[in-house]
């Protein structure tokens, strides 16, 4: 080493040298309070993760699991408060719409027919209301409430008042009732 | 007054194995003193907090972790994670401190 070059070379060099002597120490620190943290479970993170893991690799072994009997576990699926319940829905109430004993888990059905839905139920509705109305008033609100029109009603919407479309249910006068004037 | 044993003044011939050894009697010659003048204590303490301001520690600390994510917590020893985090923590320290290294004017005190 000679010339002033040199020396300013070296000393750079030297000082960083000195530099990462002291990056060592701290590195040795570091590494120090990383491995304490990991060794006495310190790191919240880190267990919740373990435990994840662990509990998903048991999940994948229970149901790649062929001797557990899976059939009787999922008619009776235990909720979060460890209760069970059975598919269909056992408790009777009363219709309010026709006042008769209902199993709740056949409600559904039973209001379709029950409120119109289908056809014989309208048609039926239909017919029974323009029996009442050609006994009290010639003007009622039309009982039917969905609006996709059956072949029946449009026959006697046809035979009664061709220009009469006479499908929106909240209009309430339907020409079809009035026979004749 | 020195008050270590300064080792033998090496001879002028420059045969290279006689130059690196130089620079480790050098850097050991350096430290001794730095200690002994209370220097490397502030040095320590600037380079740490230094560290520390422009997020080397955090970033080292995540490479720790992720480290003992892989490995389980229960294996690892100090060794392993000092030589997982030497050689990146080296380079970023550099990396992030430019100026710093460059601690000539404290070597001036020689």
């Amino acid at each position: 080493m000679s010339g002033a070059e040199g020396n300013k070379s070296s000393h750079t060099e030297l000082s960083s040298q000195v530099f990462l002597d002291l990056v060592d120490s701290v590195i040795a620190d570091v590494a120090s309070e990383c491995h304490r943290v990991a060794r006495l479970g310190l790191d919240r993170d880190l267990e919740v993760v373990e435990e994840e893991l662990r509990l998903s690799v048991e999940a994948r072994a229970k149901v790649a699991d062929p001797s557990n009997n899976l059939e009787t576990n999922t008619k009776f699926v235990v909720d979060i408060f460890g209760q069970t319940h059975p598919p269909v829905a056992s408790e009777v109430f009363n219709c309010m719409n026709c006042g008769r004993q209902i199993v709740a888990g056949r409600f559904a059905p039973h209001l379709e027919k029950c409120m119109g839905k289908g056809r014989k139920a309208r048609a039926k509705a239909t017919r029974s209301t323009t029996a009442a109305q050609n006994r009290n008033s010639q003007r009622s609100p039309n009982p039917r409430y969905s609006p996709y029109a059956n072949s029946v009603n449009e026959n006697q919407l046809a035979s009664r008042s061709p220009g009469v479309a006479g499908e929106d249910c909240t209009n309430g006068t339907v020409q079809e009732n009035v026979k004749g004037g | 007054k020195p008050s270590v044993n300064r080792p033998p003044t090496p001879d002028e011939d420059d045969a290279p194995e006689s130059f690196e050894k130089d620079e480790v009697t050098l850097r050991e010659i350096i430290n001794v003193k730095l200690v002994e003048s209370g220097e490397k204590e502030n040095l320590m303490e600037l380079v740490r907090d230094r560290l520390v301001e422009c997020g080397w520690k955090d970033e080292m600390r995540i490479v720790c972790r992720e480290h003992v994510k892989k490995k389980g917590r229960k294996d690892v020893t100090v060794d392993e994670l000092i030589r997982v985090i030497t050689p990146k923590g080296r380079g970023r320290a550099v990396e992030q401190n430019p100026k710093l290294h460059c601690i000539s004017c404290s070597l001036m005190v020689f």
